[in-house]
């Protein structure tokens, strides 16, 4: 029984070993909230600073990072490492965190089925960044104005609500990262909002990355997320955009990975 | 949270078989276990999470010595076997085919045996879906690749006759630790975790 001990000794240390979260440079990393008029919701917003931050004199680009609270500390820490390589101008990471739940800020209409009860808070959200957290970022962090130069990543329903900003809001964003999108949602309810603002949207430049995992074969992720990527390259000329379905690994396991995939394809290819 | 309930899940699978074992091992002082030389256990299971796969598998375990065995597990799941229509995608094919091998140990009681196993080889895994809205285009999609399979095997046979039953779970350790070491890709070992009941028969 020894051996058995030692056995499960090991593993734990390996687990606790890779639960080890990375923490992004205090120093470099503002944090305040904002109680949203849009939705009545308070959001925790953190903010990664490039190194050589100076707002006196520069611009910088901005991405908006959705489930900030799990996924900020990888996307600026990466953000850091990935613009240095190349190298190139690094961004501001602006982490939104939790107002509400996410399955009611980032579903576009209720429904959805199964756990999903209630949903739809989409619009008012998007609003918010709009008109509350994208202004005050320009205001207090120097982040340019630009539209080709502000990003959103999300994952999930976070993905979904990026497909969201795309097809409905598609002046605010220039750059979509967009991580397992739940696509499905309310029977590919985002191609529907595609399709209807098409014309409007089609001739607007924009980077556009989609990643999943291979495992991920639960019966609603593939066939959407391929769709939606020729639907975007069939009728967007301007469009810029690549995919990537990252080998064996599943939904919550391929969305690092992607997130490196995506950070690379933008800052290699920010126009 | 939900990463402490799969690590709990992980840590209770793990540590179920060696208190089952612990239990026994008294009894194995005595010499009154069972050895089979070798047997063959057809099994019907399930790969629980997250979506019902169903699996035909057959373990055949060889015994070189009373403490040492070979294993072959050869595996066939139906993926998501029981929600075919969602959203209007259709699943039109999902499965995973895998075969592995692996070196044991065994500990015995009177009327039954424990063998935990490491296992490794491949699995080849193929699913096509169809996005049929009547709205939009009708448009299909399929993946098909081969990934390796590693993992823990705990296999329980209980009865001491020539037939015998048989129950078996497999604990995978891909993509974690192997693959990543990104505790999030536990969630592709939880995919392939499964649940196997059969009965058995001895050969030698």
């Amino acid at each position: 029984m020894g051996k058995m001990k030692k056995i499960v000794f090991i593993l734990i240390i390996i687990l606790l070993a890779s639960c080890k979260k990375e923490v992004f440079s205090p120093e470099l990393t503002k944090e305040f909230s904002i109680l949203s008029t849009s939705n009545g919701a308070n959001y925790n917003i953190k903010v990664a600073l490039p190194q050589d931050y100076s707002p006196e004199t520069q611009k910088y680009p901005a991405i908006y990072v959705l489930d900030g609270e799990e996924n900020f500390n990888f996307v600026a820490e990466n953000c850091n490492t990935i613009s240095s390589d190349f190298p190139t101008t690094n961004v501001l990471v602006v982490s939104i965190g939790y107002g509400n739940d996410r399955a009611v800020d980032y579903t576009p209409v209720e429904g959805g089925g199964g756990a999903v009860t209630s949903g739809g808070g989409a619009e008012k959200f998007m609003l918010f960044i709009k008109n509350e957290l994208i202004p005050k970022m320009e205001n207090d962090y120097s982040a340019d104005t630009l539209r080709k130069n502000r990003t959103i990543l999300g994952h999930s329903f976070g993905g979904l609500f990026g497909a969201y900003a795309f097809t409905s809001f598609n002046k605010v964003f220039g750059n979509y990262i967009l991580l397992s999108p739940s696509l499905w949602y309310e029977n590919e309810i985002v191609f529907r909002f595609e399709q209807g603002n098409r014309n409007i949207n089609k001739n607007n430049k924009q980077l556009v990355f989609l990643g999943m995992g291979q495992l991920e074969n639960s019966g609603q992720m593939l066939a959407p997320f391929k769709a939606f990527i020729q639907l975007l390259q069939n009728n967007y000329p301007d469009i810029k955009i690549t995919s990537h379905i990252e080998p064996q690994l599943s939904h919550q396991g391929s969305k690092n990975p992607n997130i490196i995939e995506g950070l690379n394809f933008y800052f290699q290819n920010r126009y | 949270m939900k990463f402490i309930i799969y690590l709990s899940i992980f840590f209770l699978l793990l540590t179920l078989p060696a208190s089952a074992a612990r239990k026994d091992s008294s009894e194995t002082a005595k010499n009154i276990y069972l050895v089979r030389s070798v047997t063959i256990e057809p099994a019907i299971g399930l790969n629980p999470y997250p979506t019902s796969d169903l699996v035909f598998s057959n373990l055949v375990q060889w015994n070189l010595k009373k403490r040492l065995s070979i294993v072959s597990h050869t595996s066939f799941a139906l993926n998501n076997a029981f929600l075919r229509v969602n959203n209007y995608i259709k699943t039109d094919y999902n499965y995973t085919l895998s075969q592995k091998f692996g070196v044991g140990t065994s500990l015995y009681s009177k009327r039954s045996s424990h063998t935990f196993s490491f296992m490794a080889g491949m699995r080849f895994d193929s699913f096509k879906e169809t996005l049929e809205n009547p709205e939009f285009e009708k448009f299909s999609a399929k993946e098909s690749f081969i990934s390796p399979d590693e993992g823990l095997m705990y296999s329980l046979k209980v009865g001491k006759k020539k037939h015998f039953l048989s129950f078996r779970t497999y604990i995978p350790l891909y993509p974690y630790p192997f693959k990543s070491s990104d505790v999030y890709s536990l969630d592709g070992n939880m995919a392939n975790l499964s649940l196997e009941f059969g009965f058995g028969i001895r050969l030698k």
